[in-house]
């Protein structure tokens, strides 16, 4: 995290210096310094900070996609004339326990098929997930921390 | 020209739409049931509005309105947040239409159903 | 040409996601339900119509403000469905009848 920060500071710098405060200039300061701090990064400790992106932008395509796929459930539930619906609450298991972690998850999750995360338990152990049919609720599960959850650890480990 | 018969089409149809989302929402603030009820259709009431500023900045060409957008989108979070709040703080679901009906003398105070799986 | 077609796409199906929202509002039987209406549909909806007066414009600065507004809503509108949700559990609103689990109920019980 901290060579994403320091990449957001270097393109803050870029913008102040260059004078222009659009928002694709932001972009293309961010871009050199990602590139500039991936140079470094992979001289420095061999950890590659641009392999890591791409992985934030995967998990980026596959939020996109998942949300596009939920308001089409949510049209195709919501227009059928006979409203069959199983919602419940269950406890989803965490394996990710740093706080940002657990709050993108939390968001992701919200905005995914049918699911809305409504509490975290005190120790962070458990996630308190509402989700419109509970008829499979370990399928659902599997489904979280097979896609999102591996995505997360992938992005930001 | 054709394109532009297409997009004024486009926008009226868009703008009946969400006037009859409009109604259905206000419909759902009015009776309730309940105060969380009420609170989720302002909230997307204000989601209407910006759809509503949307499709006038695509009518009129001001671009300026999408900033409008943006900050009363700004201020509807807020307002949710704020009224989340204000539920937490009443302490109490304790209301005139909290419970449906028949739901009462099935459900008591604790669910019935707090069991792992099924 | 191609840019009116698709803003005109743009608007139609924005505005057909907030009736969906505003359905689903209307028929889901409780709180909870109607707060994944809301959330979705509604947040696409409006970010859809968003993008469409972004595209309509033009101009590569102002339709990415009009994708930071979008990107602004969809970082918004989990956070206050989310503390609704929280919010009403807590406090003590009843789930229909139709729910057929509760496992924060039975890990955090009402006092």
């Amino acid at each position: 995290m901290t060579a994403f920060t320091m990449n957001v500071l270097f393109a803050v710098i870029w913008v102040a210096v260059s004078g222009s405060a659009t928002f694709l200039n932001f972009l293309f300061g961010f871009l050199v310094s990602a590139f500039a701090i991936g140079l470094i990064r992979e001289q420095a400790q061999g950890v590659s900070y641009l392999g890591r992106i791409g992985r934030i932008l995967s998990l980026t395509v596959l939020f996109f996609k998942e949300l596009a796929l939920s308001a089409w459930k949510v049209a195709v539930l919501v227009t059928r004339p006979k409203l069959d619906v199983k919602p419940g609450i269950f406890a989803f298991p965490l394996t990710v326990d740093r706080d940002f972690e657990i709050t993108l998850l939390a968001n992701l999750i919200t905005l995914t098929p049918g699911t809305l995360s409504v509490d975290v338990s005190e120790d962070r152990t458990l996630l308190y997930v509402h989700a419109i049919d509970c008829s499979d609720v370990e399928g659902t599960k599997r489904d979280i921390a097979e896609g999102f959850e591996r995505k997360i650890m992938e992005a930001f480990r | 020209m054709t394109a532009q018969a297409l997009l004024d089409g486009a926008i009226w149809l868009a703008l009946a739409l969400l006037g009859l989302s409009f109604f259905a929402t206000a419909y759902r603030v009015i009776t309730g049931p309940t105060l969380a009820d009420r609170v989720v259709g302002l909230d997307m009431l204000v989601g209407i509005a910006i759809g509503f500023i949307a499709v006038i900045a695509v009518k009129t060409g001001f671009t300026l309105y999408i900033d409008v957008a943006i900050a009363l989108g700004l201020v509807g979070f807020l307002a949710t947040v704020a009224f989340a709040r204000f539920i937490l703080s009443r302490k109490t679901a304790d209301e005139q239409g909290a419970l449906e009906p028949n739901q009462g003398a099935e459900r008591g105070v604790q669910p019935a159903t707090t069991g792992k799986g099924e | 040409m191609v840019l009116t077609v698709l803003t005109a796409a743009l608007l139609v199906g924005g505005a057909l996601f907030a009736l969906i929202a505003s359905i689903g509002l209307l028929r889901l039987p409780d709180v909870f339900t109607r707060m994944h209406a809301a959330s979705k549909a509604g947040t696409v909806g409006s970010g859809l119509l968003l993008l469409a007066a972004g595209l309509h414009a033009g101009d590569l600065a102002i339709f990415f403000r009009a994708l930071a507004g979008f990107l602004f809503f969809i970082l918004t509108a989990p956070i206050s469905a989310h503390l609704l949700a929280k919010t009403a559990h807590q406090v003590g609103y009843r789930l229909h009848r139709s729910t057929i689990i509760d496992e924060l109920r039975r890990d955090r019980p009402l006092e």
